[in-house]
C-alpha cells in the first residue's frame, strides 16, 4: 500500500523508472556501533535525538543536495520528498533549534567525513561500502 | 492632520536608519567570517574548529482580500488593521533574515530580524531572536538571550510560511497571541522512552513587545513576566504535546487614552472600576496539540484555553483540525477551526453609565465563530512554494475580538477571505 502514492507520484511527474539508487546507512567501522533501528536513524537525521547507543554524539552527513541518492534515502526513511524535508528544516532553523545534517559537496566528501569522525553516520550507495564502514541499517525494498 | 516640519521628518528618517543600522553593522562584522566559513567548508577538516557562519532568510509575498467591509481581517492581533474588500499585501507579507554563528558543534549564536506589518502600522524591523545556544550533551540544551516563545505547538514558526502547510496559522487558534519572543532563557531535554522520544522544555523571561490597543494606541507589554513549558511525546508518526504558559502583565492597558479617542470625557476609568486593571494580573495559556505525520498525509489537531485573572478580557477556548495530503508537488488541505469566549461577571460601579461602558469594553474581546479553510500548496521548486486559500468565517455579530475596526452597523460576523502567497526560504 505504501508504494502506491509513490507510484502515483512517478506517474504524475512523468519520472522515468530507471534503476533506483540503493542507499544503505553506514557508520565508521571503528565506532563500535553494530546496528541502528529505523527510528534511531530517523531521530538522528531529523535532528530529534542525536545520541548513539554508545552515548557518543551522532554526526549525520547528507549527500549533495542534487543527489538522487539523497531523495531516495528520505523516501525510504520517512516516505517524504526533499521539498518536505526542506520545509521541515526551515521550521527548525528559523525557530533557532537543531541544525540539519552537514551537506557534503560530493560523494567523495561523504566518504572522507565518515572516516574522520567516530560518531559520523551517512547513507551511501551499497556498491560503495568497503571495510572502513559498517552497514547499520538496510531498507526493505 | 498637521504638517510635519522638515526637521521632524529628518529625525524620523534618522531614527529609521538607526533602526536598520545594526543589521548593516552585523553584516559588516560578519562578512569576513563568512569568507572564512566558506573556506572551512571546502577544506578537508570536517569539524567546525573555526567559527563558521551561515546566513539564511525566509519570507512571504502575499495578498489578501475579504468579501465584506464590515470588519478587517488580520493574521493576529499584533496587526492594527487588516484586509477589507480591496486586495492588500500587509496581512501576510514579511521578510526575515537570520545569522547562525557556530563556535563549536555544541555552541552557536543566532540573530534574526523580521520586517512585517505590526503593532504601530509600520514595517520597522524587529530583532526577533538574539541568543546563545549550548548543548551540554546531546539530550540537554540551554538558550539565553532573546528567544521565540512556544505558547502552543508550532507557535515559534508562525512567521515562516514555507515551513507551514496552510497559508497562515489558523487565526481562530493563534490569532489572539501577540507574544512572539522574550528576553530570557530556556532549557530543553530529550530522552528515549518506550520506542519514542519524550522531550520537555521550560522557559522564563520578560516581554520586550508592544501590541496595538485600538485608535492607534499601543499597549506596552514590556517588562511583563512570562514563563511556561511543554511536555512532548513523539512515537513514529504520532506527536502529542501539552503546553502551559503564563504572562503577568507589567503595565496597565491604556484605557483612558482609548476612551478619550472614543469620545468619552471621564475621570480616570480605573479609579472608578479598579477591578478592571490588567497590570499585575496574569493570563494563563494551556494547550494540547496532536500531529499525525506519515508519508504524504499530515493531520493536526489542537485545543487551547486562555484564562485571564482580570475581567477586562473574556476567557476563551479554541481548537482546529487541519488535514493535508500530498500528490507530487501539490498538497491540498482542508481545515476547520472554532473559537469562542465566555462572558465574564463584570465589576459594577455606583456611578451612572459606567457599567454600560465596562460591558462595552469587555465585549470587544468577545469571540464566537468557526472557520472552514480550503487551500493548496504548490512546491514550485526547491525552497519556493505558492499557496492559495479561501476561509469561510461564520460568526455571531458579537464576535469582534479577532478582527480590527469592526463597523457596528455592517458587521454580521460572517466573512469570506481570499488569499494568495508565495513563500520562500534562502
Amino acid at each position: 500500500m505504501r508504494t502506491l502514492p509513490l507510484l502515483l507520484i512517478c506517474v504524475l511527474l512523468g519520472v522515468a523508472s530507471g534503476p533506483h539508487a540503493e542507499p544503505v546507512v553506514v557508520v565508521n567501522a571503528r565506532s563500535g556501533i553494530e546496528r541502528l533501528s529505523q527510528d534511531e536513524v530517523i531521530n538522528i537525521f531529523l535532528g530529534r535525538y542525536r545520541k548513539l547507543p554508545n552515548g557518543a554524539q551522532a554526526i549525520p552527513i547528507d549527500q549533495p543536495e542534487t543527489s538522487a541518492l539523497r531523495a531516495e534515502f528520505y523516501r525510504r526513511l520517512v516516505n517524504k520528498e526533499l521539498n518536505e524535508i526542506n520545509a521541515y528544516w526551515s521550521r527548525l532553523i528559523f525557530s533557532g533549534k537543531t541544525s540539519p545534517p552537514r551537506s557534503a559537496s560530493s560523494v567523495s566528501e561523504v566518504i572522507t567525513l565518515l572516516g574522520s569522525h567516530a560518531g559520523s553516520i551517512a547513507y551511501i550507495e551499497r556498491s560503495q561500502v568497503d571495510p572502513r564502514f559498517r552497514i547499520v541499517l538496510e531498507f526493505q525494498r | 492632520m498637521f504638517m510635519r516640519r522638515p526637521n521632524q521628518i529628518r529625525v524620523k528618517v534618522a531614527a529609521r536608519l538607526l533602526k536598520w543600522s545594526w543589521v548593516g553593522l552585523v553584516a559588516c562584522v560578519l562578512s569576513p567570517l563568512c569568507g572564512a566559513a566558506n573556506a572551512a567548508n571546502t577544506a578537508d577538516a570536517p569539524d567546525a574548529d573555526r567559527i563558521s557562519l551561515q546566513l539564511h532568510g525566509f519570507g512571504t509575498l502575499g495578498v489578501t482580500r475579504a468579501d465584506t467591509g464590515g470588519a478587517e481581517y488580520v493574521r493576529d492581533l499584533s496587526q492594527p488593521a487588516g484586509a477589507g474588500k480591496r486586495w492588500t499585501a500587509k496581512v501576510d507579507s514579511l521578510l526575515g533574515v537570520q545569522a547562525n554563528m557556530l563556535f563549536s558543534p555544541q555552541t552557536e549564536a543566532v540573530l534574526q530580524a523580521v520586517s512585517r506589518y505590526h503593532f504601530d502600522g509600520s514595517h520597522d524591523p524587529e530583532l526577533t531572536w538574539a541568543f546563545l545556544h549550548h548543548d551540554f550533551s546531546p539530550d540537554f540544551s540551554l538558550r539565553a538571550g532573546r528567544l521565540g516563545t512556544e505558547f502552543y505547538m508550532l507557535g515559534d514558526s508562525r512567521l515562516v510560511g514555507y515551513s507551514n502547510l496552510s497559508l497562515r496559522p489558523p487565526p481562530d487558534f493563534y490569532g489572539s497571541l501577540v507574544f512572539s519572543y522574550i528576553d530570557g532563557l530556556d532549557v530543553s531535554t530529550t530522552f528515549p522512552m518506550a520506542n519514542g522520544l519524550l522531550s520537555g522544555k521550560l522557559f522564563a523571561g520578560r516581554s520586550p513587545e508592544k501590541a496595538p490597543f485600538g485608535f492607534g494606541i499601543d499597549w506596552d507589554l514590556s517588562g511583563s513576566n512570562m514563563a511556561g513549558g511543554y511536555l512532548d511525546y513523539l512515537n513514529g508518526p504520532w506527536q502529542i504535546r501539552f503546553s502551559h504558559a503564563q504572562v503577568r502583565f507589567k503595565r496597565e492597558i491604556p484605557i483612558d487614552d482609548w476612551l478619550v479617542l472614543g469620545g468619552f470625557t471621564l475621570p480616570p476609568y480605573l479609579s472608578m472600576v479598579p477591578d478592571m486593571a490588567m497590570a499585575r494580573q496574569a493570563a494563563h495559556f494551556s494547550s494540547i496539540g496532536l500531529v499525525f505525520d506519515q508519508g504524504p498525509l499530515n493531520i493536526q489537531l489542537m485545543f487551547n484555553q486562555i484564562r485571564h485573572d482580570s475581567p477586562a478580557y473574556e476567557d476563551s477556548k479554541a481548537g482546529y483540525a487541519l488535514a493535508a495530503y500530498r500528490f507530487g508537488e501539490l498538497t491540498p488541505y482542508l481545515g476547520i477551526s472554532r473559537s469562542f469566549s465566555m462572558e465574564e461577571t463584570l465589576p459594577s460601579s455606583p456611578l451612572p453609565g459606567i457599567d454600560a461602558l465596562t460591558a462595552m469594553m469587555v465585549s470587544q474581546s468577545h469571540i464566537d465563530q468557526y472557520t472552514v479553510t480550503l487551500g493548496g500548496r504548490w512546491d514550485i521548486r526547491k525552497n519556493l512554494a505558492m499557496k492559495a486559500q479561501v476561509d469561510w468565517i461564520n460568526g455571531k455579530p458579537s464576535s469582534l475580538f479577532l478582527f480590527k475596526n469592526p463597523d457596528p452597523i455592517n458587521w454580521d460576523g460572517n466573512m469570506t477571505v481570499y488569499s494568495l502567497a508565495l513563500d520562500f526560504v534562502f
